[in-house]
């Protein structure tokens, strides 16, 4: 215990509820009037909702009322087990709302082509955002984010922030239409709605995971995996529209497949990482240098920041990309590739420094904690493991090593034990720069979870 | 006087500023652009007359049938616009813009006396297709200042159905 009592609570509030949480609420709300506002003025100015939609809507509500008998009855429990059934109410509530913006967003976007066209659209865009996804979270090469908040952002982006600008985006278009000249003037002016309207949306995702999921928004590398997560999700759905409005379009000539599989290369493959990821992970990285600043100025500066380059961002390309006329030869397909290049990789290139530079630090100062760790001889984190665990090969040649000797679970006994001291280094980290609301308690807990773990793992982790 | 340790955050809060000043400038020019393309106080009060939009003979360039406003995609359409109606001292043009916003017809610029000759301003349909594409297409009479259209005259939107 002596070693323990050298660490000091950086900042505690071991009793209240973060004031982040009530700035979250805040956000949330927000989001939630938005979201009903745009559903009824869809309704009544947009488009009548078809029956099917009603008939996919009812499991969505079932799923709502499930979950709220269910997080009814768990005020009735026993503490012990509240916690369990608030979080199922929580799931099932999430589930039925998204069912229900899905279901929404599916008619509002793909309508045009038919649900067969649709489907063949999102099947051919699903293995490219999969592999866009996968690449994005594994650019976190220190300690990787939770699939269930990539998959969170990913699906705010497809079905929350979609669903949030279809109606300021129409009413801005339909205003535009009507007052400005058509031409360059109008074009800026709609690029001004989609980047400002489309990356508040985006952003509001990665300020909340910010704002609730403290412990796993680490810093600027947390910040770029979610922004990029949900900026994925975004592109994802504007794709399978995109795909499905042009195949419409174009089937009657023949040339539809021609016309889809164009935007599907140009969404999914050529801005797959260029487009909506590149913006949305401005934002991220704006909101995770936030997470390390002490300065409440600075603060709301980076994220603000952070809001403001995404936005430029997305508005030079919507804005200019009628500078860059593509031609009809065989020089267009080397012309859209260098258009995409010149116009959105700089702000790409911007995104991969603050990765490169934020996994630097990142990795520096965890190799740092872990050996004040070991130093302190606590047994969380022996000497001879800080320098596998502060290099993501050597930690899976350990793992390897552990399925080799003693087969696949051993493997992952290996992998939780690696996890729980990264987790340990990070807890560290973060309450010796004084950014963390956490009691020191936590602390004890990692560690006491690290050695328990420890203990699951058989000693494989001292070979 | 000891010096505050190197902390690399502030160089990535640094950065941030740095490209801040660039999505400012980004942005301005965003500004900019729209001003030049939409200057303020240009609005005139004078109203252009289009008399309507009909089905379209290229063959003999004459319109027939009612005004109209929805064609479908085998059906050529033109507008039709009363020059005379102008102020004699402005420089106006016509002009058709399809749903991606791409210029599919156009008449001018000119004086209205200039285009007094082309009172039918009918789209033209993409060479690589054979039917024109659907949505929303808009007609527009336009008055030009400096060598850019500022002011919209008069409008007219024309669905073209999907079927």
């Amino acid at each position: 215990m002596s070693a323990f009592a050298r660490v000091r609570a950086a900042n505690p509030r071991p009793r209240n509820r973060p004031a982040r949480y009530g700035v979250a609420i805040a956000v949330a709300t927000v989001v939630v009037i938005v979201l009903i506002a745009s559903s009824v003025l869809d309704y009544v100015f947009l488009d009548s909702i078809p029956g099917r939609t009603a008939l996919y809507g009812l499991l969505a509500v079932a799923l709502v009322a499930l979950g709220t008998f269910i997080g009814v009855r768990a005020f009735d429990k026993d503490p012990a087990v509240r916690r369990r059934h608030l979080i199922r109410a929580g799931v099932l509530l999430g589930l039925g709302v998204l069912l229900w913006l899905l279901v929404i967003d599916l008619y509002v976007f793909t309508s045009s082509a038919g649900p067969g066209v649709a489907a063949i659209c999102a099947a051919a865009c699903l293995p490219t955002t999969a592999f866009g996804l996968f690449v994005v979270r594994r650019l976190d090469r220190n300690e990787k984010e939770p699939w269930r908040l990539v998959l969170v952002a990913f699906a705010w982006g497809a079905i929350v922030a979609t669903s949030m600008v279809i109606w300021g985006e129409s009413l801005w278009t339909a205003i535009a239409e009507r007052v400005l000249v058509p031409g360059p003037g109008l074009d800026a002016s709609t690029a001004f709605s989609a980047g400002l309207l489309e990356e508040l949306a985006n952003g509001t995702a990665v300020l909340l995971l910010f704002l609730v999921m403290r412990n796993e928004f680490d810093d600027v590398v947390d910040g770029i995996v979610y922004g990029a997560a949900v900026g994925l999700g975004f592109n994802f759905l504007e794709s399978v529209a995109y795909m499905t409005n042009l195949y419409a379009l174009f089937s009657p000539d023949g040339i539809g497949g021609y016309a889809a599989g164009f935007q599907w290369y140009s969404r999914q493959v050529l801005g797959l990482f260029f487009g909506h990821a590149t913006y949305t992970a401005l934002i991220g990285a704006g909101i995770g240098i936030a997470r390390q600043l002490h300065s409440r100025r600075q603060q709301v500066i980076a994220i603000a920041s952070g809001f403001l380059i995404a936005i430029a961002a997305h508005f030079s390309w919507d804005a200019w990309i009628q500078f860059f006329p593509i031609e009809s030869s065989t020089l267009g397909l080397v012309e859209i590739h260098l258009r995409t290049l010149i116009m959105t990789g700089p702000f790409t290139a911007l995104v991969i420094a603050l990765l490169l530079s934020g996994l630097r630090y990142e990795g520096e100062a965890l190799r740092e904690q872990m050996a004040k760790e070991a130093a302190e001889g606590t047994g969380a984190i022996l000497p001879a493991e800080v320098p596998i665990l502060s290099n993501p090969w050597r930690r899976l040649g350990q793992r390897m090593q552990a399925l080799s000797r003693r087969g696949l679970r051993a493997y992952f006994a290996m992998s939780r034990l690696q996890t729980a001291q990264l987790d340990l280094a990070m807890e560290r980290w973060h309450r010796e720069r004084q950014e963390i609301d956490t009691p020191l308690e936590a602390e004890y807990e990692l560690r006491r979870r690290v050695l328990e773990l420890r203990r699951q793992a058989g000693g494989l982790s001292a070979g | 006087m000891r010096a505050a340790p190197y902390d690399p955050v502030r160089t990535l809060y640094r950065t941030l500023l740095i490209f801040d000043v660039v999505a400012i400038l980004i942005l301005a020019a965003g500004l900019v652009e729209f001003l030049y393309f939409e200057p303020p106080g240009q609005h005139t009060g004078i109203k252009a007359t289009i008399v309507g939009v009909f089905q379209y003979e290229p063959a003999t360039n004459k319109t027939f049938g009612p005004d109209r406003s929805a064609f479908t995609r085998m059906q050529l359409f033109a507008a039709l616009v009363d020059w005379k109606s102008l102020p004699p001292n402005i420089t106006v043009d016509a002009r058709w813009y399809d749903s991606f916003g791409s210029v599919v017809g156009k008449v001018g610029p000119g004086t209205p006396a200039q285009l007094a000759s082309q009172p039918i301003v009918p789209i033209a349909l993409p060479s690589t297709l054979k039917s024109n594409l659907p949505g929303q297409y808009m007609f527009v009479v336009e008055r030009w200042a400096n060598g850019v259209p500022v002011e919209i005259l008069a409008r007219r939107i024309i669905l073209v159905e999907r079927s």
